[in-house]
């Protein structure tokens, strides 16, 4: 089953029949986003189109097509293949993931409790995000991630949307295959949001190499210690570090032997250092390689390497997604 | 006139064995519906297990719980499961009418009433919380157990009446026609 058709299956009667009859390439498509009465929109190679009955794309917001309201639950229905009690976990941290790795953020009104959201209801804004794996894209990065042989502490800092998962997803991939010289590793991934395996019924929709085991969903303190005392990995990769309870379990992993992949938000050393969590962690040189992404001119785009000690160990900036 | 006595006789006993065939049939039938309750009300315990602490989506529940059982109504679940599957862009609950309602070709011996009152349990099924679905299955059982109750009551006396009526109906339509 190709992609268009695979996602299309979530959508209602008449979004799918709209959908069916697009001539856009479906590996271009980035979003498509439902919202009650409101234009349905889709963000393609990098670009904001409406939608229209026809199924064409077009930047007039007087022909694009409306979502009502029918349509977007018969949508929520398809989309968890009529069982949204299942999600529940999912829909209290607001995203469902769906087979083929993609991801459907999901709003409306909470329901919350004194021990936190227990539940969604109304959801009214929808928007699927598809799933893009870049096979090969950490290639330039990862010869300056070894040093002696050996697989370095590695940050990942980058501001949102510039592809710092989809780095880190590679990155995975090729240190769990064995690369080059380097043989493989074991690996172990803590999926919080199901945002780098993208597992849909514990499978992981994306290639994650052939060492790799997943902790799906599952709060990354607890994760860290649960995979290094039962599958005893070499390396531990994480996503989006930063609050104080992460801060321990890091220590904790490192003072295992492990080695740490992980990513946070931020546009450079100096940006991260102005966190207090974050702060000790550069100030300590816990890490030993960090690479910072940003967006100028292309999504994914490696702006520099530095090592612990801040020295430039990747001299111009080069595309690599 | 040997002919014709011979004629009458057996007219006679096919009446008588078939009237009592049909009583026995009903009683049969009866007997069946009340299995068929039976596994039904076994079948909703274990789809609620399957949705409530395995948290399966409806597709994997239907079809765990039709493989764990059998008969027509384990076909009916791997169905519904087929059809969920398949993804053709039609709501739940018009899937399991449909399904509820074309299971009585498949042999089921359920009554109208007991079809309807399954199928509508399908109105509620899958998009609620896992809470209301609970709680929309065990009201289910409840009715359930009401009829099941019901017809184990009345078992005895339903088939005996069932079996004789057969026999006495062919006797009394025998004796007016000779």
């Amino acid at each position: 089953m190709d992609k268009r058709e695979e996602l299309i299956k979530i959508f209602s009667k008449d979004i799918r029949t709209i959908l069916k009859q697009l001539s856009a390439d479906f590996e271009q498509v980035q979003e498509i986003r439902l919202r009650i009465h409101a234009p349905l929109l889709m963000i393609y190679n990098n670009h904001e189109y409406y939608i229209t009955p026809e199924g064409n794309l077009s930047k007039r917001a007087e022909e694009a097509y409306m979502v009502s309201r029918q349509e977007l639950k018969e949508t929520l229905e398809y989309m968890s293949n009529y069982s949204l009690y299942a999600f529940e976990e999912e829909i209290k941290q607001g995203f469902i993931t769906i087979q083929g790795g993609h991801r459907i953020g999901i709003a409306g009104k909470t329901i919350a409790d004194e021990h936190g959201i227990r539940s969604m209801k109304f959801i009214s804004f929808i928007n699927v995000r598809l799933s893009h794996q870049v096979r090969g894209c950490a290639s330039m990065v990862l010869p300056y991630l070894y040093s002696g042989g050996e697989i370095q502490h590695t940050l990942i800092i980058s501001p949102p949307r510039c592809g710092k998962t989809t780095l880190l997803r590679d990155i995975i991939r090729q240190v769990s295959n064995g690369t080059g010289p380097e043989p493989g590793l074991t690996v172990g991934v803590i999926d919080e949001r199901s945002e780098i395996g993208a597992c849909y019924q514990g499978i992981p929709q994306n290639e994650l190499g052939i060492r790799t085991d997943i902790l799906d969903c599952c709060p990354k303190v607890q994760g860290m210690m649960m995979l290094i005392r039962t599958m005893s990995p070499r390396v531990i990769a994480v996503d989006e570090i930063g609050s104080r309870e992460d801060l321990e379990a890091i220590e904790y992993v490192m003072n295992c032997g492990c080695k740490l992949i992980a990513t946070v938000h931020g546009s450079s050393i100096e940006d991260i250092k102005q966190k207090p969590v974050l702060r000790k962690m550069v100030m300590e040189r816990w890490f030993e390689r960090y690479i910072i992404l940003n967006n100028r001119g292309k999504v994914g785009n490696v702006d520099q390497i530095y090592d612990s000690r801040g020295t430039k160990l990747y001299p111009v900036g080069v595309e690599c997604i | 006139m040997n002919l014709q006595f011979v004629l009458k006789f057996t007219g006679a006993i096919l009446i008588i064995a078939g009237s009592a065939g049909y009583g026995y049939s009903l009683a049969a039938r009866y007997g069946q519906r009340l299995r068929e309750l039976e596994q039904l009300r076994q079948m909703i315990f274990l789809l609620k297990g399957q949705i409530t602490y395995a948290s399966a989506p409806l597709q994997e529940a239907f079809e765990v719980v039709g493989d764990r059982t059998e008969g027509a109504l384990s076909r009916l679940f791997g169905r519904v499961a087929g059809r969920i599957e398949a993804q053709q862009g039609e709501a739940f609950y018009r899937i399991w009418q449909e399904e509820v309602a074309g299971s009585e070709q498949d042999g089921l011996a359920m009554e109208q009433s007991d079809r309807q009152v399954l199928g509508e349990l399908g109105e509620h099924l899958g998009f609620l919380d896992k809470e209301m679905q609970e709680r929309n299955l065990l009201l289910y059982l409840e009715q359930l157990d009401l009829r099941i109750g019901d017809l184990r009551a009345h078992k005895t006396e339903r088939c005996r009446i069932y079996s004789s009526l057969g026999i006495m109906g062919g006797l009394f339509l025998t004796i007016l026609l000779v």
